[in-house]
């Protein structure tokens, strides 16, 4: 007979739904049949959300530390801009790398990069 | 965008636009990685800065065998013990708010988790971060954190029983 601890402690992982396909269906059999491990299920399900919202609010990395680390690994950056929005921006950057100038352009649309242009 | 597994191993021939491309995918997931372990925002920021260099430096040695995000993430679980051992931060670290200020109408509900988050401990909170926020298997949790699955497990299991209480 399978334990509801067992089941419980498999829970979060059903919810963000990277189990295994016998696990989830291990889980789900029990699920069927187990009032408790339900109570369980829903708990996970709603703190599942409020955790996602929670740290959806964290800070985010300010734009200078890519700078830095450009500088330190592909190369040195010797010019850049944007434009526009969170909504709706372009940007652009030139670096200075071995001896090349790789160029690149970016469509942001509603806080999405889209790449225009990748340094070659 | 390419898959993370292509741009690593085009990082590892030191292609520039593809780390980008690894930058813009991870840097700020593994920033906020590091805010849940330090709890501060300059050496999370640091943290951020150092695992993005070292996957830049070291993408040649990704094997393969587990996920670009389990690998990246080990680098920065590392880099961020690492620098709490040698300045032995852990005590010195101000406990800063995890969340900002923020005026949605959620705010109430989400100031409620934030602080039932602040309560719980560095192992805890990260085991909760790698599964709810990142959708990370235990398995690939188990391989960051170098401990047993079933260990894992376990503090997932109290991590939730705390959350609950914190929350009543």
């Amino acid at each position: 007979m399978t334990s509801c601890k067992s089941i419980q402690e498999l829970i979060p992982w059903y919810v963000n739904g990277t189990l295994s396909s016998h696990e989830a269906r291990y889980v789900a059999a029990h699920l069927a049949g187990c009032e408790v491990c339900r109570d369980e299920l829903t708990q996970t399900m709603r703190m599942n959300l409020e955790i996602r919202n929670a740290f959806d609010a964290l800070d985010e990395l300010h734009e200078d530390v890519k700078k830095g680390v450009l500088e330190k690994t592909s190369g040195k950056s010797l010019a850049s801009f944007d434009l526009g929005s969170f909504l709706l921006g372009l940007s652009f950057g030139a670096s200075y790398q071995k001896g090349r100038v790789p160029i690149r352009g970016d469509l942001k649309l509603l806080g999405r990069k889209i790449r225009l242009i990748s340094p070659k | 965008m390419s898959q993370p597994r292509n741009l690593l191993a085009k990082v590892a021939n030191k292609d520039s636009g593809a780390f980008q491309q690894l930058y813009d995918e991870f840097a700020n997931r593994v920033f906020r990685y590091a805010l849940t372990i330090l709890h501060d925002r300059h050496l999370a920021e640091e943290i951020a800065q150092e695992t993005m260099i070292a996957v830049w430096n070291g993408a040649h040695r990704f094997a393969g065998r587990s996920k670009p995000s389990t690998w990246i993430f080990g680098i920065a679980r590392n880099q961020a013990l690492t620098l709490l051992r040698k300045e032995k931060k852990a005590e010195k670290l101000p406990e800063q708010n995890l969340v900002q200020a923020d005026p949605s109408k959620h705010i109430l509900e989400r100031e409620h988790m934030s602080k039932a988050l602040e309560k719980l401990s560095s192992d805890h909170r990260e085991v909760v971060y790698l599964t709810f926020y990142e959708g990370l298997s235990y398995g690939e949790i188990a391989e960051i954190l170098g401990i047993p699955p079933g260990t894992v497990k376990s503090r997932m299991f109290h991590a939730k029983r705390k959350l609950a209480e914190a929350l009543t």
